[in-house]
């Protein structure tokens, strides 16, 4: 966010205070945006904690609206008729109570607050352009980009460096069976 | 001359169901014997990774069926980079490369990372972040990866950006492009082996259409089904969160269907919300043992 006042007041002038305004007035929206919505697609119960065998404090219905305060790998933490609690995150779909594309926008702008992705939003103002079926149908073959292209690969061994600082850890995990032959397995 | 075009059309489109029954076949044949379907002068050792153990068991679901494209109609790796660099150099001739370098570098990190967890961790992997508001991501065969900006700016962690790449990944392993231009050439050519296509660079062109339309089309949805539940297990495989994937999908699928940027991923794709029912059955409740895994929100480079 820093950064983005900084560019701000490089600008001058009045423009910048009626940015830095619009700005302020983001942040706001944002914070109302953290009661993100969502309606459960199935029936599924509400843990205490956001793993399998934590106490079950009480059950979504199907099409029930929740109100989504956090997620932690796969399970969102959410406020559903007054029962606060865990709920498989795969049983909940994300979107707006308004139903309205002015929420949407709110949920857009709330990455802002967060710090995170204010970049998505400026992005979509800089008119960078989209990528569209006949765009890429009339695409020509740019051998110069496709060179800077494969000169960004690395080799395994940065890549296994790259992970040892992040604290990853390779573990072993057998691919998943696919919805038909899954009773083959 | 147009009419010359029409008949040919016309018999691509009756050659069609032979062309299916043709590849059914095989495929049977593969399932009962997968490993008698390999000949040793065809096909490459190291599609079964030796190194590791973890990727060691390529796909259950379809066992043979990427094995029997490079099998069965000979593609070598080097015939399948030709092909890759070809859909590539038009992407990004549609869309450039993101001039920021660290970017950049970084993206080839947790791709290559992710990679080496895949069936294919010998190929020369490259990543990118292409100029290009859209959502999307595009994979093409030989291991080219490319997330446009728009996705990239909506990611909010690192776990997030592996499981995107990764499921890119998991077409590259399946070799989903290559076995979709197979079979357009089946369609319109008869049995005419696609590696006869790849003498010079306007045949290589001409094999994968005008431009980068591949993308265009996109694949059958099974295939995205499956490039998904391959990507949850190689980010997963690579230490991350298994769930970045599917919180992907989710932020996604709350973008209005009628946004612009969502347009040809949502023409091309399954819809998130499908893709992710079909996500939450395969995966179940397998990854709640899953500990220490990591979503490395900090180090996420920042967009520009």
């Amino acid at each position: 966010m820093s950064k983005d006042m900084s560019r701000v007041k490089r600008t001058g002038g009045a423009f910048a205070a009626t940015v830095a305004l619009a700005l302020s007035a983001v942040l706001t929206l944002g914070a109302l945006a953290a009661q993100e919505t969502g309606t459960a697609l199935k029936p599924d119960d509400i843990k205490a904690e956001p793993f399998k065998d934590a106490k079950t404090i009480g059950r979504v219905a199907k099409g029930d609206r929740v109100e989504i305060l956090a997620r932690k790998s796969g399970w969102l933490q959410v406020n559903a008729g007054g029962k606060r609690g865990w709920v498989r995150m795969l049983s909940v779909r994300r979107g707006q109570a308004a139903g309205t594309d002015v929420g949407k926008e709110v949920g857009g702008i709330a990455g802002i607050a967060t710090g995170r992705a204010g970049t998505g939003q400026v992005v979509s103002s800089t008119g960078v352009r989209g990528l569209s079926e006949e765009e890429l149908k009339e695409a020509k073959f740019d051998e110069a980009e496709l060179q800077r292209a494969e000169a960004l690969a690395v080799a395994a061994a940065d890549a296994k460096a790259f992970a040892a600082q992040g604290k990853l850890v390779a573990r072993q995990l057998a691919f998943l069976p696919g919805p038909k032959t899954g009773a083959r397995q | 001359m147009k009419i010359g075009t029409l008949i040919c059309i016309l018999a691509g489109l009756m050659l069609a169901t032979g062309a299916q029954a043709i590849d059914l076949e095989e495929l049977r044949k593969a399932l009962e014997g997968p490993k008698q379907q390999q000949p040793s002068d065809q096909k490459p050792a190291p599609e079964q990774p030796g190194g590791q153990a973890a990727p060691a068991e390529p796909a259950k679901d379809k066992p043979g069926l990427s094995d029997l494209l490079g099998a069965v109609r000979g593609v070598s790796p080097e015939e399948e980079t030709v092909i890759g660099r070809q859909i590539s150099g038009n992407l990004l001739g549609a869309a450039a490369l993101v001039k920021d370098a660290k970017l950049q570098a970084y993206v080839n990190r947790v791709g290559r990372w992710v990679a080496l967890q895949s069936g294919r961790p010998e190929l020369k992997w490259t990543f990118g972040v292409i100029e290009s508001a859209d959502i999307n991501a595009f994979a093409a065969p030989g291991g080219y990866v490319f997330v446009t900006r728009g996705l990239y700016a909506r990611l909010q962690d690192e776990a997030q950006l592996a499981g995107v790449l990764a499921h890119e990944v998991g077409h590259v392993q399946q070799k989903h492009h290559l076995k979709l231009l197979q079979q357009q050439q089946l369609l319109s050519a008869g049995s005419s082996i696609l590696a006869k296509k790849l003498k010079d660079k306007d045949s290589v062109q001409r094999l994968i259409g005008s431009g980068a339309e591949i993308f265009a089309r996109g694949l059958d949805k099974s295939a995205e089904f499956e490039a998904d539940r391959i990507g949850v297990v190689l980010a997963t495989r690579a230490g991350y969160d298994p769930y970045g994937l599917p919180a992907v999908l989710q932020d996604i699928g709350a973008v209005s269907k009628d946004a612009g940027s969502v347009a040809l991923l949502f023409k091309t794709h399954p819809h998130p919300d499908e893709r992710l029912a079909q996500l939450s059955e395969a995966m179940g409740e397998r990854f709640d043992r899953v500990k220490g895994a990591r979503n490395l929100p900090e180090r996420l480079y920042p967009l520009k």
